[in-house]
């Protein structure tokens, strides 16, 4: 298999020297930093308290880690691929790749696939740190690896948005503005949407809003933080303790899918979701490829 | 009968209040080295990247060795080597692996590339350069990388859009050896200037292009000629224009003529000796003529303006 050209000129250049070494040192000691303040916080350090150790501690640490990862997807997928292409035709060399006999999909997906091997070596350089949550136990390999899955597929969704934006404005600094705006209507436009929708539905049943599944699924399918939701705390529980926040909505989620029938069952908030950026992703690409191609075909 | 490398028809090319191609049909022939010239704005460039590939004209095809580029439009660019009128390049990049990227943009096989490169740097004399970060080349060495980069997969026709715009004299004398060196090997080339001079060296022809229309096309002798053997008159009499009319008519030089408002305009195969005789004929046949003027062809007004321009200080 041939090696997409545009990846395998970034790689060359991005892992040249130490820079981008000592960029992931970092990033694991910064992870292994907050793991570490996270236990020191909670006594969990001192050796009588290990005695009397809090599985739960592990699982809020790994909820952290997880979510701390997922919000530095969300801020570095689109700071690489938002300026992609328009910084190619800033700097003048698009039309130079434009006049090779690389179609206009494969420099697309070759500027995807960068950002995501980035995504995957920052991914992958956590695991020993995620480890240490996982050698405490509570935490299966198998949801480590959904996780992983369903943060490819996020990354993916966000570095196709990312390019499209990039393709189709031709300036940086408007594609990296806009890219963020949309990621961020996309990610919390549909919470609000739905509260909106929860608060009139209350307003004109004049009782309390009884949701199922399909509700919630209904509203929120586009949001990533709704698919995210299934891995806060997993539906591995049972350690009890005080739920608050999107632990509280994730149980809630997963018990009123538990109540579902059919192929419903099996939808997750984060195969749902999976699903939705596998799709939308296709479509950017698509039209992405569409703007790029200088000679449009006429149909 | 020689393979036409690339033919344009009526190619038309609309921005939104400009006509930046105005039905420009042109063929170039295989193994030539055809050169573009015109006034800054005349639609070179505009042009050079429709046949690229890298602009839709608005109407009009172009043919790149028999295939039509809106058809086949990957399959042309193979064909393809396209020098533009910027440099682009990375500056995180050496030379070589600036020249491995586009290889391998072109498809071209790993194994080869390596050779290829040190042939073509040696080509484009950078061989001392291999290893340097491609921003700190020269201008001069930068427009010879950007050459060796659009040979790199050994296209049959190139594209150069003003391959020495801002080069020194030395400069410019080594482009020129490099061009003739790949008129050698067999290739056509399309190499715009708005310097005429400067294209009448090397080119086996030229085409003049002005307001996006190619007003003249041939070799500079062919062209030179023709404007030596042609010219237009503007001529107006007291009275009796249709008595004057006919007396033009039957001068054999005088290949058509027109009037409107008062005006005879005179289409005439000859210049000032012709003119003279003109003038002569109808003196003698006693039509009044109040003013006799020769006119400036369009022609031959870019023609002048081209040439002026001749010796360097362009950009
Ligand atoms: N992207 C564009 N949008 C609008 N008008 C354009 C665009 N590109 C070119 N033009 C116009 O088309 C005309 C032809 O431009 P073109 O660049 O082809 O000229 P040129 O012959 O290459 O000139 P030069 O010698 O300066 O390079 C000009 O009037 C220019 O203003
Ligand atoms: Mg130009």
């Amino acid at each position: 298999m041939i090696i997409n050209p545009i990846l395998q000129k970034d790689l060359k250049t991005k892992l040249r020297g130490w820079r981008s070494t000592i960029l992931i040192c970092c990033y694991v000691t910064l992870l292994a930093g907050i793991l570490f303040l996270f236990f020191a916080g909670n006594g969990m350090l001192n050796p009588v308290s290990l005695q009397s150790f809090n599985p739960r501690m592990a699982i809020n640490a790994y909820n952290i880690l997880i979510t701390f990862q997922f919000a530095l997807l969300f801020i570095a997928v689109p700071a690489i691929t938002a300026v992609s292409i328009s910084s190619e035709r800033e700097r003048q060399t698009l039309d130079l790749m434009l006049v090779t006999a690389t179609p206009a999909r494969t420099i697309i997906l070759g500027k995807i696939m960068v950002s995501i091997a980035h995504t995957m070596l920052l991914l992958v350089a956590s695991l020993p740190v995620i480890g240490i949550v996982f050698f405490f136990g509570g935490i299966g390999i198998a949801d480590i690896a959904k996780l992983l899955l369903f943060y490819l597929l996020t990354a993916f969704y966000v570095a196709s948005c990312g390019v499209f934006f990039s393709t189709i404005f031709k300036r940086n600094i408007t594609s990296i503005i806009i890219t963020y705006i949309f990621l961020g209507l996309v990610t919390f436009g549909p919470f609000l949407g739905f509260i909106i929708y929860v608060l009139i539905k209350e307003r004109m049943l004049g009782i309390g809003f009884n949701p199922v599944y399909r509700d919630f699924v209904k509203w929120l399918f586009p949001s990533p933080v709704f698919g995210y939701v299934s891995f806060y705390f997993g539906s591995y529980g049972g350690y009890g303790g005080y739920i608050v926040g999107i632990g509280d909505i994730q149980r809630q989620i997963e018990m009123l899918l538990a109540a579902e029938t059919g192929i419903w069952k099996y939808m997750h908030p984060w195969i749902v979701n999976g699903l939705f950026s596998i799709i939308s992703s296709i479509a950017l690409i698509f039209f992405s490829t569409l703007a790029l191609n200088p000679v449009k075909r006429k149909l | 009968m020689k393979n036409v490398m690339v033919r344009t028809e009526n190619l038309t090319k609309r921005y939104k209040n400009t006509l930046a191609v105005d039905k420009l049909c042109m063929e170039i022939e295989e193994g030539e080295i055809f050169g573009f010239v015109g006034a800054n704005g005349a639609g070179k460039t505009t042009t050079m990247r429709i046949i690229a590939g890298l602009l839709a004209p608005t109407s009009g095809r172009v043919f790149v060795d028999g295939i039509d580029i809106s058809k086949k439009p990957l399959q042309v660019k193979k064909q393809i080597g396209y020098m533009p009128d910027f440099f682009g390049v990375y500056d995180d990049l050496k030379v070589t692996e600036y020249l491995h990227f586009y290889a391998a943009m072109q498809g071209i096989d790993k194994k080869r590339t390596n050779t290829l490169v040190d042939s073509l740097l040696e080509l484009v004399r950078l061989t001392h350069k291999k290893d340097a970060y491609v921003d700190t080349l020269s201008r001069g060495m930068k427009q010879r990388l950007c050459l060796a980069r659009s040979l790199i997969h050994d296209p049959k026709f190139l594209i150069l859009d003003e391959p020495a715009s801002g080069l020194d004299p030395r400069a410019r004398v080594e482009m020129k050896e490099i061009l003739m060196e790949l008129a050698t090997m067999g290739k056509t080339i399309l190499i715009s200037s708005h310097i005429l001079h400067e294209l009448s060296q090397i080119c086996t022809s030229i085409g003049i292009i002005d307001s996006g229309k190619l007003i003249a096309c041939g070799s500079v002798r062919e062209i030179s000629e023709k404007m030596s053997h042609s010219g237009k008159l503007k001529i107006k009499v007291l009275s009796d224009e249709e008595e004057a009319v006919k007396v033009l008519l039957e001068i054999p030089e005088i290949k058509a003529v027109s009037t409107a408002s008062g005006i005879i305009d005179v289409d005439v195969a000859g210049r000032d000796d012709t003119y003279a005789e003109i003038l002569k004929t109808l003196v003698e046949k006693g039509i009044k003529v109040v003013s006799f003027q020769p006119q400036e062809s369009s022609l031959e007004s870019v023609f002048m303006q081209l040439t002026e321009g001749g010796n360097g200080n362009d950009n």
